[in-house]
């Protein structure tokens, strides 16, 4: 697989360069720049994470346009630096020194990638020193080198989360040079977790098979730290020990870190916490000598690598999981709006109009207009007890009873009857409906049930308001409720404007309450208009009232409006 | 929220101190009550004098206990209920089913 990769990255025809990276924490690492726009900056997003509060955001980046790498200020408030001058878009040349916040402690290379700029920068990591010691010869180094290279472009690409746990345990053998080598990971208990193994020949280990020295992972662990043992060194005595028991020679373990910047405020005191997420671990039972440093620095910047990419995994995992929720709740939202239109086919004899906010995403308010076979119209409006989706689960559920029960014929009392058996049988004990519910005849007989819901005002074109309530019982609380209709007739111009108690109670800046009669003045005030102009007066009041402030319940109102005689 | 039970005769009084409301005495009441119960007070009169706040969750509090006695033979009645509650519980329609009492002495004598 790594191969194909490899392929494609030349095809690229980027002019290959790397930055030679020791960053705040004295880690040292190699980031090739294979994008025409690398990014340098605080953001996690960032192609190279920089971690200090004198690095901005977004400070800079290094550009490739036509065969040429510049290094661009993106409006830093430090700056940056090329050899020591701040420069806001400069050339780059082989080796040049990049600062950035005009920090000293991260210091930056850019090396062009040529085969003997790959030996001169490795002479810093001190390979030519290694050769009598260890054994080891240049040639290998380059080559470990190069497969860091190539394990970098890999993570780039989308893997599952097993694919990037595989292809960090391959690696850290590789260069190490090791038998095999396994990961384990914190789990949620904060327990170390066997998460894979593997051994030089690509073959997969069962957690069985993978005895390894217990100690040398704890140490790495809970302290933090590089562990290595070989045959040269005594860290102590009793892990020599251990690895000697399973024959071990040589035992590199690294832990896996994860860095959090906690931002306070603005540019305020940033703190820095790393906490330890897991080890990688490889072994060996030849005798190679002591790890070379830069193995070892190696294999600390694949750590590292391995931890960012570790953790883009588990945020990519959560970000698709919320927008999955989020497009669920969109979707009840859909189907909620569909329930409770704003626009009605008006009926022959009176103007209606209606709308309905949600505290959440979808409420627990609902009303309804149907037309009967007789020409009657029914309206009804209900608000369950509660909020959300419980709530809307509820009025959907009464919607569809009340539309049923309607349309079999029942009477209004009837209607209500049913829906409260219903409720009680089916809700827990808590939930509740308090409901509107009315028939207008086409000669404008006014019948209706106020089932505790607050009541609805009606504003009379000859003058006089009234409130009209029966004293019925709330649905679902007891079954033995009965319900009994009033009754009264509507003359042309009369107002009624049924309504949830979210717009009485909706509240302002200084805690005062919408009130009733707030709004029963507001409908006198305006109840010449239309029952659409009256709506939107209303609804804009409210808005106006409670002014920017979170809603507090959810908030319907309809308002009807009897036509005047046909001349 | 509070419940310091008191009794008078065949009548156990709860005097019920704090907010009736979601999360906050509703479990607490219908443990009560359960209780009570079982020991054979089947009288109770719940002194609502201190209970500023009660919102759905405490109606539905108040009602699951209503029936629950009814069905158990006895009875439940509600002293003093604050200008609020009472308000919520005329417009909710509860009023032709949970007497009130403003009077100690009257609701006792209701039994």
């Amino acid at each position: 697989m790594l191969q194909g990769i490899q392929h494609r990255a030349t095809q690229n025809m980027q002019k290959p360069a790397l930055l030679k990276v020791v960053d705040h924490f004295g880690v040292k690492r190699i980031v090739p720049l294979e994008k025409p726009i690398f990014t340098i900056g605080r953001r996690p997003e960032s192609d190279l994470q920089l971690l200090s509060s004198r690095v901005s955001r977004d400070h800079g980046a290094i550009i490739y346009e036509e065969g040429t790498y510049y290094l661009v200020d993106k409006g830093s408030t430090r700056g940056i630096l090329l050899n020591g001058q701040r420069v806001t878009r400069s050339e780059l040349h082989h080796q040049d020194q990049i600062g950035v916040g005009g920090d000293k402690d991260c210091q930056i290379e850019f090396l062009e990638e040529t085969v003997s700029a790959i030996f001169e920068s490795s002479q810093d990591l001190n390979l030519s020193q290694l050769d009598s010691t260890t054994g080891t010869s240049a040639k290998d180094e380059l080559r470990r080198l190069a497969r860091y290279v190539e394990v970098q472009q890999a993570f780039k690409f989308s893997l599952t989360p097993d694919d990037v746990l595989v292809l960090i345990v391959d690696a850290a053998i590789e260069i190490a040079n090791a038998d095999r080598g396994c990961l384990m990971l914190k789990n949620e208990a904060g327990q170390l977790e066997f998460k894979v193994a593997r051994d030089s020949k690509r073959k997969l280990l069962s957690r069985a098979d993978f005895q390894m020295s217990r100690t040398v992972v704890q140490d790495a662990f809970n302290e933090n730290r590089s562990v290595v043992v070989t045959d040269c060194l005594e860290e102590n005595q009793s892990m020599r020990q251990s690895a000697l028991d399973l024959n071990l020679r040589n035992i590199v373990c690294v832990p896996l870190r994860h860095f959090q910047m906690n931002e306070k405020t603005m540019g305020a005191t940033e703190t820095i916490k790393t906490e330890t997420i897991g080890v990688l671990y490889v072994d060996s039972r030849q005798s190679q000598g002591a790890f070379s440093k830069s193995t070892l620095t190696l294999l600390g910047s694949l750590a590292f690598e391995a931890s960012k990419s570790l953790e883009s995994v588990r945020l990519m995992h959560e970000e698709q999981e919320k927008k999955r929720l989020e497009r669920e709740f969109a979707t009840a939202r859909e189907v909620q709006i569909e329930l409770l239109p704003t626009t009605f086919v008006q009926p022959a004899h009176f103007e209606v109009a209606a709308y309905s906010i949600p505290c959440r995403f979808v409420g627990g308010d609902f009303y309804d207009l149907l037309t009967l076979e007789d020409g009657r119209a029914a309206i009804v409006l209900g608000d369950v007890s509660g909020k959300g989706i419980s709530a809307a689960l509820l009025a959907s559920m009464a919607q569809g009873v009340i539309h049923a029960q309607f349309n079999s014929g029942l009477s209004l009392p009837e209607v209500l009857t049913s829906l409260n058996r219903v409720l009680v049988q089916k809700s827990d004990d808590n939930r509740f409906i308090t409901l509107f519910c009315a028939l207008i005849d086409v000669d404008r007989t006014l019948s209706y049930v106020n089932a505790g819901h607050n009541p609805p005002i009606l504003v009379r074109a000859n003058g006089g308001t009234e409130l009209l309530e029966t004293g019925s019982m709330l649905l679902g609380a007891f079954d033995f409720a009965e319900y009994q209709a009033q009754e009264t007739k509507l003359e042309p111009g009369d107002v009624l404007v049924i309504f949830s108690d979210g717009v009485t109670e909706a509240v302002n800046a200084s805690d005062q309450m919408f009130g009733n009669q707030r709004l029963e003045e507001l409908v006198k005030q305006n109840e010449g208009l239309s029952a659409k102009e009256i709506k939107d007066r209303i609804e804009q009041e409210v808005l106006a009232f409670t002014r920017g402030l979170p809603q507090g319940d959810d908030i319907t109102l309809v308002a009807l409006k009897m036509k005047s005689l046909v001349p | 929220m509070e419940i310091n039970p008191r009794t008078d005769g065949s009548v156990t009084i709860l005097d019920l101190k704090g907010n009736l409301t979601i999360g906050s005495g509703e479990e607490e009441l219908g443990e009560m009550i359960a209780q009570l119960l079982n020991e054979g007070r089947k009288h109770l009169l719940l002194n609502l004098a201190d209970v500023l706040v009660i919102d759905s969750s405490g109606i539905g509090g108040l009602i699951k206990s209503f029936t629950r006695v009814k069905n158990g033979g006895g009875k439940l009645k509600l002293l003093n209920p604050s200008r609020n509650t009472r308000q919520l519980l005329s417009i909710t329609g509860l009023l032709s089913v949970l007497e009130i009492f403003d009077d100690e002495g009257i609701a006792l004598s209701s039994f």
